[in-house]
């Protein structure tokens, strides 16, 4: 069986601190929730959290939905997306299985990259790395007005979407519009024609969600 | 601007009223964003996006002719348990929506499953199609045994034949657009809106992966201009159909097998596995996409092997444990008629199929076997189930059907297994009547049981008027009870009624 890996980076800097991460945790609980009820993505979506904050950590492998359980996460310290990218490659690199004439692979991954803010490092390695490899749809999504748009449309030049701010009921639609995109892409993945990284096999985003 | 919970009232083209309940965030699908009236009997299903005038025409027709001419007939309403057919059209400024009726409540889940929040959830296909689902997500209420999937695959023959009859075609039949209960053995066909009448309507689908057919998949890069472009028909829904049959009597895909044809590009490989170069994994000619059970064990995540693996063992559950009709028909649909749309088996030959194929189950004599049915083996000389391996250990009577021509009786090819409960019906005796839905409740009635008792089977007559033993000559007046013994022959009903000659088997 191909699965469908899903990354989700999440920026944990000081800057997310209070309501942000808040919301990100409830919006990770209702993806999660949401997903299990969906025959199709229970079957193929397998999920990871990375978190980047001070360092960047997988706080959760990928990992089937139906044994996956909701990671502690909070907020302090800087903003290491460049660190971040360059594990989300290493972490592709182990998890992901490649196709083999014995084996079917695993779909390209989707990856989500939520920040507020400016990467504290030097992020030109990482995005080098980052897209030097095909992935599914990657979308890159900036919450509030402090995030450096011109930068995160260098990772993820196919999509980049902008929250107006990391309030929750902002970040409840955003996370409402991933989990719509995980589904979408678990029953699409299979049709022929168009590869699953272009934009339009996503749904729109809700009106919260601005595609820069 | 309505708020949650407000009433909405509207007003259809053909004048009549409607009402539903604004909700911000309607239950939405891929096309329509859908609203509950009130009492909950109906819906009101907005399409997202605009509806050209091509696009109204074509929903008028399914609402006026087209429903006129499937429920407005002589046993129209049996059609109601069977589709979920769009009543009416609303216009609300440049918004279209339809009114369709509210599924049944058996196609609501009741316990749902022990670890996923679905409870009242809907009971789409998928859900009975994958067997980690099936046997480990759902909970055991919910699943039914195998000839659940049996009824509810005569169900779906029968709803697309009487749509291919009317001159539609589905154009998107997969487990997202049926739903299934095997504990009532129920199945219901929904999305009827996107009904097409081939050569008159252009199409906005074009299928839903795993059952779009090979030459749909082979020619999707054509633009839908191209002559050469092949779009949905009728013969795919033949197509589909067959893949669904497959899949809920063996929870696997007929075509996803072990093949890859694409290492580099994973979605190129499916376009390929399922189109130009599709092969039927069970093909005994061609075993290029056929795996085997170490591939199975390399392929699925180890926690679902347990559910995965039986049924994904082609050796042990090959596709010829569903009896001669089936394989006959599989091996046309997927061997024969894989790359040959016109030679696939029309949807009442499933029909017929599976009706005979359902003659010949017998129930597993393993109180605790999953699956409690199996499909008697002619060829096997100790029956047993292949689910389980219980063999069946009392005398099998095998019913021998035969016609009867001028003066004798010719084999019609068709057998019933008899164990306790086996009914005849007048579709058995009398050669004019089908089992289809245009059974009365007459003729719904049995009209012979059989009974196992101190190791000799009996045959008792309820109701047919005419039973003879031709043997004897000597009239089986109803209420009685004959013996069955090897050469018996019974004429089962009048005059012109068929015969059964009796075999005991499994002696």
């Amino acid at each position: 069986m191909r699965r469908l890996p899903v990354y989700l980076l999440v920026d944990v800097s000081g800057s997310m601190h209070g309501e942000p991460i808040e919301s990100v945790k409830n919006g990770l609980q209702l993806l999660v929730a949401a997903l299990r009820k969906d025959p199709q993505a229970l079957e193929t979506a397998y999920l990871s959290v990375i978190t980047f904050g001070s360092s960047a950590q997988q706080i959760v492998p990928l990992t089937e939905l139906s044994a996956f359980n909701m990671p502690e996460i909070s907020a302090g310290g800087c903003t290491v997306l460049g660190e971040a990218l360059q594990l989300v490659c290493k972490c592709r690199e182990n998890e992901v299985t490649k196709t083999t004439a014995e084996q079917k692979g695993d779909w390209r991954p989707m990856v989500f990259i939520l920040t507020d803010g400016v990467p504290t490092d030097d992020p030109q390695p990482g995005i080098d790395k980052f897209r030097s490899m095909k992935w599914g749809a990657s979308v890159s999504c900036a919450a509030g007005p402090g995030a450096d748009k011109a930068l995160l449309d260098k990772i993820t030049p196919e999509c980049v979407v902008e929250l107006a701010s990391a309030d929750q009921s902002t970040l409840s639609a955003f996370f409402k519009w991933v989990t719509a995109s995980i589904v979408s892409t678990s029953k699409s993945i299979n049709e022929s024609g168009t590869s699953t990284g272009s934009m339009d096999q996503l749904p729109p985003p809700p009106p919260e969600v601005q595609i820069v | 601007m309505a708020k949650n919970g407000d009433k909405v009232t509207v007003r259809s083209v053909s004048g009549k009223t409607y009402e539903y309940i604004w909700k911000d965030t309607p239950s939405s699908g891929a096309m329509k964003d859908v609203y509950f009236s009130p009492d909950k009997s109906y819906v009101v299903a907005f399409f997202k996006d605009p509806q050209d005038a091509n696009a109204i025409d074509r929903l008028q027709n399914l609402v006026g002719t087209y429903r006129q001419g499937i429920f407005g007939g002589p046993g129209g309403d049996y059609w109601k348990k069977i589709y979920c057919w769009p009543t009416d059209i609303v216009r609300e400024g440049n918004k279209v929506a339809i009114i369709v009726p509210a599924y049944h409540k058996e196609f609501f889940f009741t316990y749902g499953s022990k670890t996923l929040d679905i409870k009242s959830g809907e009971k789409e296909g998928k859900w009975f199609t994958n067997p980690w689902h099936r046997y480990c997500n759902l909970d055991a209420r919910e699943v039914g045994d195998w000839h659940s999937y049996f009824d509810i695959c005569l169900l779906l023959a029968r709803g697309v034949r009487r749509m291919h009859m009317a001159g539609l075609a589905h154009s998107d039949l997969s487990y997202k657009n049926v739903l299934v209960d095997p504990v009532s053995h129920s199945a219901a066909i929904i999305d009827i809106d996107g009904l097409v009448v081939p050569g008159k309507y252009p199409l906005d689908v074009t299928g839903t992966p795993d059952f779009i057919a090979p030459e749909v998949y082979a020619t999707m890069h054509l633009p839908k201009s191209d002559p050469n472009r092949k779009l949905p028909n009728g013969n795919t829904d033949l197509h589909a159909l067959a893949v669904l049959i497959y899949m809920y009597l063996l929870c696997r895909h007929p075509l996803e097998g072990k093949k890859i044809w694409d290492v580099e590009d994973e979605q190129h490989d499916k376009t390929l596995a399922f189109g130009e170069k599709a092969v039927f994994i069970e093909d005994p000619t061609n075993k290029i996409n056929r795996y085997n059970v170490d591939w199975v064990r390399n392929n699925q995540p180890k926690s679902r092997l347990p559910y995965m693996l039986p049924w994904m063992d082609l050796d042990k559950l090959p596709y010829t444990i569903l009896g001669p009709y089936l394989k006959d028909l599989f091996d046309r649909a997927f061997i024969q008629g894989l790359h040959n749309p016109s030679m696939r088996p029309k949807a009442f030959e499933w029909e017929d199929g599976l009706i005979q194929t359902m003659d010949l189950m017998i129930p597993c004599q393993n109180p605790n076997c999953k699956q409690k049915w199996f499909v008697f083996d002619n060829s096997a000389s100790n029956p047993k189930c292949p689910f389980c391996g219980t063999p069946y250990k009392i005398p099998l009577p095998v019913l021998n059907l035969y016609n009867k021509a001028n003066t004798s009786y010719k084999p019609t090819g068709m057998r019933v297994m008899v164990y306790n409960g086996t009914r005849l019906y007048q579709w058995h005796a009398n050669p004019r009547v089908a089992r289809n839905e245009k059974l009365t409740g007459e003729q719904k009635k049995s009209l012979a049981c059989f009974q196992f008792h101190q190791g000799k089977w009996y045959l008792r007559n309820e109701r047919a008027k005419g039973m003879t033993d031709l043997q004897t000559k000597q009239s089986i007046p109803a209420g009685s009870i004959v013996e069955l013994k090897d050469g018996v022959q019974i004429r089962l009903d009048d005059e012109n009624s068929r015969m059964i000659y009796v075999q005991m088997v499994n002696k």
